[in-house]
């Protein structure tokens, strides 16, 4: 009883604060206390992003932007998961890649912009694959971190009882790197989003980055606090997706700790 | 008495361990046999080369020189199966998945899988518990799925290497008691491997004593108990002598396994 | 490896295979390095860069450090405020961009405050994670050892806790990094980030290549460095992944 005292309280907490800072928000830009120019009140944020939807504009823009990331995120996890396993297994091939994946890894995504220009044709091929890159390596990384740290014991008692070859592979290798795979995906998703929304400011007119920019650049300070929101609920829904998907998809991961 | 028939014979095996820097050698010419349907335990110091000796049974090492040779008596088992010193389940799968893995990749139907796991689990009392996944089982549940999983390969040997010394005290004593049980039901031969004295003594036919590192044969003890080995036989006078007579061999080995370590050689290969 | 794919580029570029106006040789694009570096706008921009970072960094690490041991501790405290955290931690950072530029106006403050929150995010996250999965029977020797209060925090939970802060604070300094050179690339007008941008918009390939390896590098370095720094400073951790 007292638990559930706790949890209550707890629990009320975290549900009223927001709702506290978004009235006490409300309040202070509608008494001058803050500047409405600057920060307009959230009821009138509300009203804007209600008309970006019911004109289409909202649609239009999220659909590019969902499209691009899930182009982007599929080419990251196939390429990532692949050459990750690879990694993982073949010790010539991590020692020969490692070095090139290090020096790539911490470059900021957005600056491949201008070389996948050069490589493949301009316009949405570039934005996808420039924003599959960091997500890609970092796929990699989880993949092979993920064959590497499965329990020895466990592969030699697998060995022992039959298990070879591919079966080894599909019995013991792989859904014993998945959990860490899963880790990959997850952080890869977030940063697909980080730089397709820079990506978007940058260079297209269409996405979500873009309808942010474009709204500060025309001042249409509503608008850019309505699709900040919009975005932000993007980020929120991806991330807290695939984590219950995880927990849905590999029961036997005894906690999905966040790191 | 019948004249007991080899079912295992290890003729002067012998295990190096190579590195890029040195050379170990971690059996020394071991020579042992176990009988068809024996339980032969086999004890030591830390270093002693007890697990190497169970790996090069199992065919997960390969000896350096010297032969093993397992009577096969029912073609189509394997001639091993391993109960692991960290139980060694594999997490992803449930409790009854892990206990028909072997079986699974030697192609054994799904119907006969199914039934050899419901018989296996029922032996070890799991059967609530089959669709459990490892993580939420105690340790000592986890050990009767590894004991179910190596039973459901119907080994020609049972290989065991210290499966209850990660238990607590009155665990440990239970799943003694059901290991006896299971043996004396399914008439295996088992090789045991523990650091326990006082558990080889409770269970094993012959105890094979290894000596400090390099491992050899050092002495083979036959125990002429009788069983079942309750407290009574515990507390009897040959009980008593055996152990005493053990122990002052093997503490030797002990204190010699300790000197070494304490001894000069800083960058000796760790235990 | 690496050195066998930059030969690889070299004679390609070389034997005009790829085209040498994108894909300039190595030794060409090494050469620019050298000569911009002392003389050119690249030494400059690598300062202004790494002014900003310094600045972005120092801003996110005290806060977010105190604010994640705060929450770690305080659980009424933790309730309030970690709806914020889990709200804002997956969003991009670039986003709060405009923002800053809106309420700041356009210039270094808005542009380092960016940098500064990708950091304090995963800083709080991290610090946060630190405190919650200390062993709690550290707590129980701590108490049992006559540890409590202030002692408690100074002599058991900030230690425990330190492994996890470092990390967040190196996976901070790379996200700074990032969101850094991402404002650069779009808005401000110096830094390695507009170098790249400037000299993509020129077509003067050689000259984006040197600005886009020197990022590398300074990314390189940084992790590498702190990682090798977590190792020494924090010897008695047995594995420092």
């Amino acid at each position: 009883m007292r638990r559930f005292g706790r949890w209550l309280a707890e629990h009320s907490i975290a549900v009223g604060s927001p709702l506290v800072l978004l009235g006490a928000w409300e309040w202070a830009s509608a008494t001058g206390l803050l500047r409405e120019a600057f920060f307009p009140r959230p009821s009138t944020i509300a009203v804007h992003l209600r008309q970006l939807g019911a004109d289409g504009t909202l649609w239009g823009h999220l659909g590019a932007t969902l499209v691009r990331i899930g182009w982007a995120f599929a080419l990251a996890a196939v390429l990532g998961v692949g050459i990750g396993l690879a990694m993982g297994l073949w010790r010539g091939l991590r020692e020969g890649l490692d070095p090139v994946f290090a020096v790539i890894y911490p470059i900021p995504s957005i600056l491949f912009l201008p070389l996948v220009g050069f490589l493949v044709p301009p316009g949405e091929i570039a934005v996808v694959v420039t924003t599959a890159v960091t997500s890609f390596f970092l796929i990699a990384f989880t993949t092979t971190h993920g064959v590497r740290q499965i329990d020895r014991v466990v592969v030699e008692a697998a060995t022992h009882y039959g298990a070879r070859g591919w079966r080894l592979f599909t019995a013991v290798l792989l859904p014993g790197s998945l959990p860490s795979i899963f880790t990959g995906l997850r952080l890869g998703l977030g940063f697909a989003l980080i730089v397709v929304v820079a990506v978007e400011i940058v260079s297209t007119s269409r996405g979500l980055g873009a309808l942010l920019w474009l709204s500060w650049q025309i001042l249409k300070v509503e608008d850019m606090y309505a699709t900040f929101f919009v975005i932000a609920l993007v980020g929120a829904v991806l991330y807290h997706g695939l984590a219950a998907l995880q927990a849905r998809l590999l029961p036997w991961v005894q906690d999905v700790a966040d790191r | 008495m019948p004249t007991p028939v080899p079912k295992v014979l290890v003729n002067e095996v012998s295990v190096t361990f190579e590195s890029h820097r040195r050379s170990v050698l971690a059996l020394d010419r071991i020579s042992l046999q176990a009988h068809a349907g024996e339980f032969l335990c086999v004890v030591g110091p830390s270093g002693s080369g007890k697990s190497t000796l169970l790996r090069v049974l199992a065919g997960l090492l390969r000896q350096s020189a010297g032969e093993v040779r397992i009577e096969a008596d029912h073609p189509g088992s394997p001639l091993t199966a391993m109960v692991f010193q960290e139980h060694a389940l594999l997490p992803w799968r449930t409790v009854r998945d892990n206990v028909t893995f072997g079986l699974e990749n030697r192609g054994v139907g799904r119907a006969e899988r199914e039934a050899r796991a419901r018989e296996m689990l029922a032996m070890v009392g799991l059967t609530r518990f089959a669709a459990h996944y490892p993580h939420q089982l105690s340790g000592g549940m986890k050990q009767r799925v590894g004991i179910a999983r190596a039973l459901a390969s119907d080994p020609e040997v049972l290989l065991m290497d210290e499966p209850l010394a990660a238990l607590d005290a009155q665990t440990r004593t239970i799943m003694q008691e059901e290991l006896l049980r299971i043996w004396a039901a399914l008439g295996k031969t088992v090789v045991y491997v523990t650091h326990s004295l006082e558990e080889a003594l409770l269970l094993g036919d012959r105890i094979v004593l290894l000596s400090a590192r390099p491992g050899r044969v050092s002495r083979i003890y036959p125990v002429d108990l009788g069983r079942p080995r309750g407290l009574e036989v515990r507390a009897s006078p040959a009980y008593g002598a055996l152990l005493e007579t053990i122990w002052a061999r093997l503490r030797e080995e002990v204190v010699r396994a300790m000197a070494e370590d304490r001894g000069p050689d800083p960058d000796r290969a760790s235990a | 490896m690496p050195v066998a794919l930059l030969a690889l580029w070299e004679m390609a570029s070389r034997l005009a295979l790829v085209s040498p106006r994108y894909f300039p040789a190595p030794t060409t694009i090494g050469a620019v390095l050298v000569d911009r570096l002392t003389a050119g706008d690249l030494g400059g921009a690598l300062l202004v860069t790494l002014a900003r970072l310094g600045l972005a960094f120092a801003l996110a690490a005290v806060p977010g450090v105190l604010l994640g041991l705060l929450m770690g501790i305080a659980r009424a405290f933790r309730a309030a405020v970690e709806p914020y955290v889990a709200f804002v931690f997956p969003v991009p950072k670039i986003a709060l961009l405009p923002f800053l530029l809106i309420i700041l106006g356009v210039g270094e403050p808005a542009f380092v405050l960016t940098g500064a929150a990708s950091a304090f995010f995963q800083i709080v996250i991290s610090t946060l994670g630190g405190v919650r999965t200390m062993d709690p029977r550290l707590l129980e020797v701590g108490h049992n050892y006559g540890a409590h209060g202030a002692r408690l925090f100074w002599k058991v939970i900030l230690p425990a806790a330190l492994p996890a802060i470092f990390t967040g604070l190196r996976l901070g300094l790379g996200l700074a990094l990032i969101a850094l050179v991402a404002v650069e690339f779009i808005a401000a007008k110096s830094g390695l980030g507009h170098l790249v941008y400037r000299h993509w918009q020129m077509l003067s390939t050689p000259e984006m290549y040197a600005a886009f390896a020197l990022v590398g590098a300074l990314g390189l370095l940084l992790t590498r460095g702190l990682r090798a720094l977590q190792a020494r400073l924090l010897s008695w951790q047995e594995e420092s992944f």
